[in-house]
């Protein structure tokens, strides 16, 4: 019985059984075959995803009152190359779990957004994003939110196979109506919501300076008491939108990816950044040679 | 920017292993076209001699000392300037069966012997060897080439030697009869100036202006002896003239004065006691009159005698005077004073004369010595000359005679040839070995220099060093399960790529080898 399990059971013994909650191994086991799920999946939080009544006395018992319906098996997540605990390659996690330590340092443990952009045109900082952001999630005591602010062009849905038409963050923008649990969605990773960058994108830059925005990020933050909030923006030179969103965060990182970067581009995307707002570079894509165990074990899927 | 060379060398990795295709299809590209090329390569063999040349120059070793010869000899020149000449390529090509097999054109033989010429290698070796060697598909061709160029080579020089020792006997010979016809030239015209100018003789000059001194120096002497004389004269004739009389003269005038001052005294003293008319005193008085007119007359007389001493020039000369024995004595010395006065003028106008008359041969006798001198000089240069190329060209006659018979060869067949059995240069198994290393070196070569060359950012610590930015973590690239798959069916592939490369040179050198190929 993970600690988890045993948090929720409390909670059912002061709540009655108004919780739906079902363990790990559980879920594991009615996911074994359910490979080819992932890809059929069309996430729509308001159907699927519902938080169930928080004890804000605790944000381990929060967390664990968050409702994870279908998370993701380990060979989705290799596939869709999110780090997970027991990953084949473990030195991958564990670099992530170093940026994660480095980052609750320098946010000295208060709540922070993070924005992720990088310094080359035409590479998304999406997948270090997410695996930031997962990385996050894998602590138990804290969740993590990954938002698409790449309005143009959105790299999140297609990363996580989300369907088409998606409610995301532009939906929110303009629908004055609209909540934010409307446009949280799960992302099959423990602890880890996403919100998409939505539909429509024909005034991007407008919706970062409204005060909506401003207001969906207080929000955001404070929603949950150990929620980290992760923003993939566009690539920092050629993004007026990134710009702007470097101002409503508290951090930014900057993703350099290896062989693509020149001096002189790298030079400049720290400039657009700022000192005060650039926490530090990911230096990524890093090529390594795979171990010989994990090629020789490895099989057809 | 220093990054850590472990650094390059795990990102050069890593970049291979990305690039593992590329890399092997590079690979199989290289190794099978050198493969390829080295099946069809066509095995070349060499053959060579080594000849050794002896340094001397037979000319050299016979005008030793009296002519340089060139030292620094270039042997290969020389032995290629033999070889590619057209007699022994020409022969070459009859011996080495070249023309047998078909018949070529005129201009296809010169093709040919081009070829050849291309395959022919002539090298220095050591001291005095040079190595000519033959490069050919076919080895015993090599060979034959080989052996034929060595001894037409050798024969060629001893040909030339033959004809450099008589060119030398030749030579000398020459010399000897100029320099004989020299010789006999200054002879001739050697007695024939002996014939003219008896007198001539070496150190004629010496004498001469030996002589010629002498009598200058007697000229002096006689002048400075006359100049003695002359004052002499002068003295004498002073002390002869009229001068000397009134000095005289003077001196009996001063006698009556001094007698007339005595009698004045007697007179004086006298008066004292007497008077006027006492007859001592009226003596005296007379005396002294008389001593005062033979003053006079003897005043009046001097003066006489020296207006006509002034008037005639001589001199007057008393009776009493002359007859003095010192005048006597003067005169006589001024007698023989005038004599020595002529005399030595004499002297001198004859030694004039003897100086002129040697100066006049002096001038004859330089420009016969001259003459004479440098026709004894070419007299015995000629001869000495003459002497020795006679002594050499003994020694020519018999190096000719010792060429002729061949026992003096400076041509000496080292190292014979020898049919070779092992292909020279670029073999198949150059190619192999090429073929594999090359296939590796391009593409990893070609990959490491992306690293350095390529400006883009390849290593984390060019942001920390160069750029100082904080790098949080260096993120490598996630390997999906499927990725991994996929990779390992590729290095499947790859292997299997590599084993039939490995396969087809396995194969290809088996043939190779038995000769099937």
């Amino acid at each position: 019985m993970s600690m988890i399990e045993d948090a929720l059971n409390k909670v059912k013994s002061t709540r009655g059984n108004a919780l739906t909650v079902i363990s790990s191994n559980e879920y594991l086991k009615s996911h074994e075959d359910d490979d080819s799920r992932l890809s059929k999946r069309n996430i729509r939080f308001d159907e699927r995803t519902q938080l169930t009544t928080i004890n804000h006395a605790s944000s381990v018992k929060e967390i664990a009152l968050m409702k994870n319906t279908e998370l993701l098996q380990k060979n989705d997540l290799s596939e869709l190359k999110i780090i997970f605990s027991d990953m084949p390659d473990n030195k991958i996690a564990d670099v992530y779990r170093d940026l994660r330590t480095k980052i609750i340092q320098a946010s000295k443990t208060k709540v922070v957004s993070v924005m992720l952009t990088s310094c080359v045109p035409g590479y998304y900082s999406t997948m270090t994003a997410l695996n930031m952001a997962a990385a996050f999630s894998l602590d138990e005591s804290k969740t993590s939110l990954l938002v698409d602010c790449n309005l143009n062009n959105p790299q999140l849905d297609k990363k996580l196979n989300f369907l088409e038409g998606t409610t995301g963050l532009t939906d929110y923008l303009e629908d004055e109506g609209a909540t934010v649990d409307s446009i949280l969605q799960e992302s099959g990773v423990k602890r880890l919501r996403v919100i998409s960058a939505g539909q429509s994108r024909e005034t991007a830059t407008e919706y970062f300076t409204s005060l909506r925005m401003r207001d969906l990020m207080s929000s955001l933050l404070t929603r949950y008491s150990d929620r980290y909030l992760f923003l993939d923006a566009a690539p920092v030179v050629d993004s007026a939108d990134t710009r702007i969103l470097v101002e409503l965060c508290d951090y930014v990182v900057m993703v350099v990816p290896y062989g693509k970067a020149t001096r002189n581009r790298v030079k400049e995307a720290a400039k657009a950044i700022g000192k005060d707002k650039l926490l530090g570079v990911i230096f990524a894509d890093k090529p390594a040679i795979p171990k010989f165990s994990n090629i020789k074990n490895s099989k057809k899927i | 920017m220093n990054v850590p060379f472990e650094e390059i060398l795990k990102a050069l990795f890593a970049e291979c292993f990305a690039r593992r295709n590329m890399i092997i299809a590079v690979f199989s590209i290289i190794s099978l076209s050198l493969l390829g090329i080295g099946t069809i390569w066509p095995n070349k063999y060499t053959s060579y001699s080594i000849i050794h040349i002896d340094q001397t120059n037979i000319l050299q070793s016979l005008m030793r000392g009296r002519a340089e010869a060139t030292k620094a000899v270039d042997h290969v020149a020389n032995a290629r300037e033999i070889i590619f000449g057209d007699k022994i390529i020409s022969t070459i090509l009859h011996d080495a069966n070249w023309l047998k097999k078909q018949v070529l054109s005129e201009v296809e033989q010169e093709q040919l012997k081009q070829d050849i010429k291309k395959r022919i290698k002539i090298e220095k070796v050591g001291e005095a060897l040079i190595k000519i060697s033959y490069r050919d598909s076919n080895p015993s061709r090599a060979y034959i080439t080989a052996k034929r160029l060595a001894e037409l080579f050798i024969a060629e020089g001893e040909k030339s030697k033959s004809k450099e020792s008589q060119a030398a006997y030749d030579f000398i010979d020459m010399q000897v009869k100029q320099y004989l016809h020299k010789l006999t030239e200054v002879e001739t015209n050697l007695s024939k100036f002996r014939s003219e100018n008896p007198d001539s003789r070496p150190g004629l000059v010496n004498e001469v202006s030996t002589r010629i001194s002498n009598y200058q120096k007697d000229i002096e002497k006689a002048r400075l002896e006359l100049s003695e004389a002359q004052i002499r004269q002068k003295s004498l004739n002073e002390q002869l003239s009229g001068e000397a009389f009134i000095t005289i003269s003077q001196s009996k005038e001063g006698q009556y004065r001094a007698k007339i001052a005595e009698l004045q005294e007697n007179l004086e003293s006298l008066r004292l006691d007497y008077k006027e008319t006492y007859p001592d005193i009226v003596r005296i008085k007379h005396q002294i009159v008389d001593l005062k007119t033979s003053m006079q007359e003897e005043i009046k007389r001097r003066k006489i005698a020296k207006q006509n001493a002034k008037n005639k020039g001589g001199t007057f000369i008393d009776e009493s005077i002359l007859l003095n024995p010192i005048y006597q004595q003067l005169r006589g010395k001024a007698a023989s004073t005038k004599t020595e006065i002529a005399t030595l003028k004499a002297r001198i106008s004859e030694l004039h004369k003897l100086l002129k008359h040697e100066f006049e041969r002096a001038k004859n006798i330089s420009g016969g010595e001259a003459t004479l001198s440098k026709l004894t000089r070419d007299y015995d240069v000629n001869q000495g000359l003459y002497q020795d190329l006679l002594r050499r060209r003994e020694n020519a006659r018999v190096s000719k005679s010792i060429d002729q018979e061949r026992s003096g060869l400076t041509f000496k067949l080292q190292e014979p040839a020898k049919l070779p059995l092992i292909p020279t240069g670029l073999r198949f198994l150059h190619f192999v070995l090429a073929g594999l290393i090359l296939g590796i070196i391009v593409p990893v070569a070609g990959v490491l220099m992306l690293l350095q060359l390529d400006p883009r950012i390849r290593f984390s610590q060019v942001l920390t060093s160069e750029l100082e930015l904080p790098v949080l973590g260096e993120v490598r690239e996630i390997n999906s399960y499927s990725e991994l798959y996929q990779t390992k069916v590729n290095l499947i592939v790859i292997t299997a790529v590599l084993a039939v490369i490995f396969l087809i040179y396995g194969y290809v050198s088996w043939l190779k080898v038995t000769g099937k190929f």
